[in-house]
């Protein structure tokens, strides 16, 4: 196998390829994160570069424009390396896997009496040791969650979230299911979550001058297929029979795991419930708190996965929406994870449809994130700027036809860093409706299973990583959520990063998550033959029926 | 009202103990719900309760069976009234009434023409069901007539006579056979239910007015007779669909169990058009047995259609033939699209290939009607499959093989697709709305 | 056992489409009972039968059509009258093929003169369709409506992805519109939201579930058609529209009328009254024979009650 040289701009990085493989691999080892949705599989276009010396084959694609061969501007993994190359890499197609917010975690947690759960770390420190640190761990489709507590005092030291580096291997768990089916592929996807945890740790562990050997257990809450690669388990049954319950996991030294703690430190892992809820559905069950009271309520996870629990002390009945990442910011043209510089906050004039926006962090606006999407979509439904199907269908400064549809600029190239327009596509609407009615049906299918009105649940607990808020009001406009009184909503932030920690100090609440894990009903949606109508009615903004949601009126 | 699965779930002992195969009582109640598996899996439950859910198993409108060996059939073990709230289970039966007073060849050369009357239509062998022998004149020539039917067919049968005396000694002739009795009547229903009984045979009874038809018949199955057909008798179109709602909804609202039966209407025209039309409304409303007298070769194949249409089952999902369409005025060098026969998957991609006005040809994948995500899920949209359905549409002679264009949501199978087929596969997009940008760039039309 | 009769009585209401000019006009619509189930409500209106002609001679059409109609279908104001004096249906329905690309690619102005001489010939309520290319029909529609303005005429068709340029005609000329979906009641409902959203009132608009012929499907069409009876009855005006069916167009698609002589008359007519059994409210045909007999069978369960 031939070898040959690849430099990469403006980074500087030179790396060896064999012949035969794509920039996009290239680039993974030069340590060159790159936007790949798909996984590589040329299908999203998001990971466009431009070939500025060197002559590699292009596999054939629809996604190419003329404009863009004609600058040789190809997606990384269709370009095919057959000589030395020298690529460069638009900002636009780099994924920010590693940008932290190092943030509190958010939300209302709900009233946590001390002393709910006997205090008892989960993780002890060898004796003659006198500090005992430990990690809780939130490990997302999209995000991974970090969590640095002293053991002895329970207190937190510091939090970091990152994006998940297993995303280059696609953004859904079903691509990258398929992806560890690959020979090789379960390990690359293992040493991925490996190193997004691993810099983390570090980071924490350096700004609080903690020594890692002074680490010594890891709890990790996650879905299952999540857990599945981080302990380098063959995760391929999970799609093909996601009803069965999941097998308890193992508990590995930190040495077998590969983290770099205290090698004789513990990796711990929730136990979760079936192929599509994990232990990180648990955990937020143990954080919200109603499986032990008595009035219904619902716990509504917008991320990728979409878990929905709903129940009490009576029973508790779980369904997974595959919402799909959307609401986490990938997959849309102009969406990115709620770090620095996405746009988190809209109102759009009614005149002018220009659009008046916050950041996270205040910096310039670099893309949106998900709260923002939810702010969007309310937005241009009042303004008339979108139909109730998600078409655009207003006119004006701010709006413009493509080959792809029409498309509405929040931001205009002036004032973003890339000095690219901010845009939504109808297309990215189309995802986004996609994306709030699997949300919304399931939890309409779920209470029609248990021949409940939504009306009958009390709270609503709403986690998930879009963001650092969440506009209620909003939200149940554009019909992600069922039109209650407001304050039956109560939005906890991570969940499965709150119940983790609990956990983390108390040997009673991992007693109580197997508990619950061992009370919580799957349904699957797949297979139920009234879920397909009922999603097809959830692809209306707010819904088909509209006396579902009688305060909403555009 | 059949118990919710969460009323089901209250009546359980709630110990999530597995014992049933299933992880929780919450569970295994919807499955009892949806009436999939038996309440005797559940090892604790209580006595009260399973006597609440035995009664309510019990289905609203009995079955009835009439005919014998491979020629029987059910009808009734109905439980909805829409079609679309589940299905309708027991297909209509239908058949002919021939009168006695025609001579023997006259009957037999009818048989014949009736015995013609079989078709095949998407799979399914289409035919009728039984032949009701009516009596115009005396005993003696019904029994004649009877004869030279039962040799010359081996169809199900309907007596009919008003004359109990004669509708006994043909039915002791060909008890065997399970033949239908028609009719017990408000003038001799005791009667008639005991020759039923006797026989043990199916028995049709006829009322016009449905406060008698109730009463009677609510008498009869209280004498232990089971197998009960009601007709409210002959009435214009209107009035028929009136009562066949009625005893449908009796049924199944009111828990009526007197007209918990299959109900029977006939339409008799002397214009063999008109007459499928009136069968046809009866067939759409609730009858269990519809017989005709004039019909033609080509009115029943049309009601034989129509009763295979309205007892497909609605849940199962809408498909088109798997097989290329071409759209546009193609050539050989035209793009080649690769969708599943999911209905809606092939009019999402035809809408967008016509819309791009660029000539293309849809592959159609037979997965059974799933859409290609959970097709694929499902094994049933791959490499092997696909490869297979490019082969048998002769893919090879129709196009040159250039631009074979797979779902985005598929890319993962293109490696393998390209080794299995032979072609070169085209990673397309992955929402069809995406296709014309991408065959206008693929094509490289400016 | 007590029989107490059930009757069920239903709070919603199927809107009135008036169609025609005045004192030409017919009424669609209307019930408040179930189809047929008379002693339950009030159904004014029976359901019509519309004749299919096109603008151009139906090459396309099953010989055995062509035969029926003889010369008539190379005039279509022949044709027409042939429907109206022949057939004695209730409404014309003129497509307007010869716009279509494929067909003759007539233009705008050519297609609007022909429907204003259509219109002074032809004094019976009027379906207009057009070609079916969405980017031709959009040209060619706004200036046939216009040329239509003062005959109400039903409008056809608006679909979820194009409905803005016909509405916008609706409105402008006084028109009532069909609104067609692809055998999805969702999709039928978010459509009539999308075009009463627009200003045309929920009274003008008439359904086109797209239905399948016997044995093509039929099955589909029809029970979408009781869900969405159901739900306007039970109260929901979205769905309380009417529905047109093309019964004719779908029926002679099928194996059986186009190679069995003799067999497409009672295929068209028995999907036509099968699909009366659901709810439908006007019926598109072209068989004389399935014409006569689809009327003849609606005034008996008329008549009848």
């Amino acid at each position: 196998m031939r070898k040959f040289k690849i430099i990469f701009r403006p980074d500087n990085l030179t790396v060896e390829a064999e012949e035969g493989k794509t920039v996009l691999d290239a680039a993974v080892s030069a340590g060159i994160d790159i936007n790949s949705s798909c996984g590589g599989e040329g299908t999203c276009g998001k990971c466009k570069v431009r070939v500025l010396k060197g002559a590699p084959d292009i596999l054939t694609s629809g996604l190419i424009s003329p404009r863009e061969r004609k600058n040789k501007v190809f997606p990384a993994c269709l370009t095919v390396i057959r000589g030395d190359l020298e690529i460069e890499v638009p900002e636009n197609s780099r994924a920010a896997f590693d940008a932290f917010t190092a943030e509190e975690p958010s939300g209302i947690m709900p009233e946590t009496k001390e002393g709910e759960f006997k205090r008892s770390p989960l993780f002890a420190s060898p004796k003659g040791s006198v500090f005992n640190f430990g990690f809780s761990f939130d490990i997302g489709t999209t995000t991974v969650a970090g969590q640095l507590t002293d053991l002895n005092t329970g207190k937190i030291l510091g939090t970091k979230i990152s994006g998940n580096r297993q995303a280059a291997f696609g953004s859904d768990i079903i691509t990258r299911i398929v992806y560890a089916e690959k020979p090789g592929g379960l390990k690359k996807l293992n040493r991925a979550v490996l190193e997004s945890m691993g810099r983390i740790i570090e980071s924490l562990a350096e700004e609080n001058k903690i020594p890692l050997k002074e680490i010594h257990g890891i709890l990790c809450s996650g879905n299952t297929t999540m857990i599945h690669l981080l302990l380098k388990i063959d995760p391929a049954w999970i799609r093909r029979q996601p009803q069965l319950s999941v097998p308890s996991f193992p508990t590995l030294t930190a040495k077998k795991a590969g983290i770099k703690i205290n090698p004789a430190g513990i990796l711990k892992c929730i136990p979760g419930v079936s192929g599509y809820i994990g232990g990180d559905t648990v955990s937020g069950v143990l954080a919200a708190g109603f499986y032990r009271e008595e009035p219904l309520c619902m716990l509504i996870d917008i991320g990728t996965n979409g878990e929905i629990v709903l129940g009490s002390r009576e029973y508790l009945a779980a369904c997974a929406a595959s919402a799909g990442p959307a609401f986490e910011g990938s997959g849309l043209s102009c969406g990115m994870r709620a770090v620095s510089g996405a746009i988190q906050k809209v109102e759009i004039d009614s005149k002018t449809f220009k659009s008046a926006y916050l950041t996270v962090s205040g910096d310039p606006a670099r893309g949106i994130c998900g709260s923002g999407y939810i702010d969007l979509l309310s937005e241009m439904l009042q303004r008339g700027i979108i139909d109730k199907n998600g078409k655009i269908s207003a006119e004006g400064k701010h709006i413009r036809s493509t080959d792809n549809g029409k498309e509405f600029i929040v931001v205009s190239g002036e004032e973003t860093r890339a000095g690219q327009d901010i845009v939504v596509s109808e297309t990215d609407i189309e995802n986004l409706k996609r994306s709030k009615g699997a949300v919304y049906s399931a939890c309409a299918v779920l209470a029609r299973h248990l021949s409940l009105d939504l009306s009958a649940v009390s709270r609503i607990f709403i986690s998930g990583g879009f963001g650092s808020r969440l506009d209620i009001e909003k939200a149940v406009r554009i019909g992600l959520l069922p039109d209650l009184p407001r304050e039956k909503f109560i939005f906890l932030g991570n969940s499965s990063l709150s119940g983790c920690r609990k956990i983390l100090l108390s040997q009673d609440a991992l007693k109580e998550a197997f508990s619950i894990a061992s009370r919580i009903t799957y349904f699957d949606l797949a297979s139920d033959p009234g879920y397909m109508e009922e999603y097809g009615r959830a692809l209306f903004f707010p819904h088909t029926d509209l006396d579902k949601f009688p305060t909403v009126k555009f | 009202m059949a118990l919710s699965g969460l009323d089901i779930y209250k009546l359980l002992p709630k110990t999530n103990c597995r014992q049933c195969g299933l992880a929780t009582c919450l569970a295994f109640a919807m499955q009892l719900a949806r009436k999939s598996l038996p309440i005797e899996k559940c090892p604790f439950i209580s006595a009260e309760s399973r006597r609440i859910l035995e009664e309510q198993a019990l289905p609203p409108i009995r079955p009835v069976n009439i005919g014998y060996g491979d020629k029987q059939f059910e009808i009734g073990n109905e439980t909805v009234i829409f079609r679309h709230e589940e299905k309708f289970r027991n297909p209509a039966a239908i058949g002919f009434i021939i009168e006695d007073s025609l001579n023997d060849e006259a009957i037999k050369k009818r048989l014949e023409e009736i015995e013609e009357m079989r078709f095949t239509r998407v799979g399914q062998e289409l035919n009728l069901n039984l032949i009701g022998l009516r009596q115009n004149k005396d005993g003696e020539r019904f029994l004649k007539a009877l004869e030279t039917v039962t040799s010359s067919t081996g169809m199900p049968l309907m007596l009919m006579s008003g004359d109990l005396s004669v509708l006994e000694k043909a039915a002791q002739a060909c008890r065997q056979r399970n033949p239908l009795l028609y009719a017990a009547k408000e003038d001799n229903y005791a009667a008639a239910g005991a020759i039923a009984k006797k026989l043990n045979l199916p028995l049709v009874v006829m009322a016009q007015d449905l406060e008698k038809l109730s009463r009677i018949s609510g008498e009869l199955e209280k004498e232990g007779i089971k197998q009960i057909v009601l007709d409210t008798g002959a009435k214009p179109p209107a009035e028929k669909i009136w009562d066949l709602t009625q005893i449908r909804r009796q049924a199944l609202k009111k828990k009526n169990r007197a007209l918990g039966f299959p109900a029977l209407a006939i339409a008799e025209n002397e214009d063999p058009f008109r007459e499928a039309l009136e069968a046809g409304d009866y067939l759409a409303k609730y009858a269990g047995i519809i017989l005709v007298k004039n019909l033609r070769k080509e009115e029943a194949l049309s009601i034989l259609t129509l009763r295979q249409n309205l007892y497909t089952d609605p849940q199962k999902p809408l498909q088109v033939e798997p097989k290329i369409y071409s759209v546009g005025k193609t050539d050989t060098s035209s793009p080649v699209l690769i969708t599943t026969n999911f209905s809606l998957s092939y009019y999402t991609v035809l809408g967008e290939v016509e819309g791009s006005k660029i000539p293309a040809h849809i592959l159609s994948v037979d997965t059974q009607g799933m859409s290609v995500l959970t097709a694929w899920a499902a094994e049933k949209f791959n490499a092997e499959t696909i490869s297979r359905a490019l082969n048998e549409n002769r893919l090879k002679e129709l196009s040159d093989g250039k631009n074979i264009i797979i779902p985005g949501y598929v890319a993962m199978i293109s490696g393998e697709l390209q080794e299995r087929s032979g072609f070169k596969i085209t990673v397309g997009p992955k929402e069809a709305s995406g296709i014309p940008a991408f065959l206008k760039n693929l094509m490289r039309v400016p | 056992m007590e029989t107490n009769l059930t009757l069920e009585k239903y709070p919603g209401l199927i809107s009135t489409v008036t169609i025609g000019s005045e004192g030409e006009e017919l009424t669609v619509g209307g019930q408040n009972a179930l189809p047929l189930l008379f002693k339950e409500g009030n159904i004014p209106n029976p359901p019509k039968i519309a004749f299919e002609v096109w603008d151009i001679f139906p090459g396309d059409f099953d010989p055995e059509l062509l035969n029926i109609y003889g010369e008539e279908a190379k005039d279509p104001f022949a044709w027409a009258e042939l429907g109206i004096n022949k057939c004695k249906a209730d409404l014309i329905c003129l497509r307007l093929q010869g716009a279509h690309p494929d067909y003759g690619d007539k233009n705008a102005s050519k297609i609007a003169g022909f429907v204003e001489k259509f219109l002074c010939r032809i004094k019976v309520p009027l379906v207009i369709i057009g070609s079916g290319d969405d980017i031709k029909d959009n040209l060619i529609m706004p200036a046939c409506s216009e040329a239509a303005r003062g005959r109400r005429c039903l409008l056809g068709s608006a679909v979820q992805d194009n409905y803005k340029t016909l509405v916008a005609s609706a409105l402008a000329d006084g028109h009532n519109i069909i609104a067609e979906s692809p055998i999805d009641v969702n999709i039928a409902k978010q459509l009539n939201i999308l075009i009463s959203d627009m200003g045309l009132p929920l009274e003008r608009i008439v359904i086109d579930p797209t239905i399948g012929a016997l044995g093509y499907g039929l099955e589909y069409a029809y029970s979408i058609m009781e869900r969405a009876r159901l739900a306007a009855l039970s109260g929901d005006r979205t769905l309380a529209s009417p529905f047109i069916c093309m019964a004719g167009q779908e029926a002679w698609k099928s194996k059986e009328a186009k190679e069995i002589p003799g067999q497409g008359a009672i295929w068209e007519a028995l999907t036509a009254t099968s699909l009366i059994q659901a709810g439908a409210d006007i019926l598109v045909m072209r068989h004389p024979k399935a014409i006569e007999e689809t009327k003849n069978h609606i005034n008996i369960l008329f008549g009848g009650k």
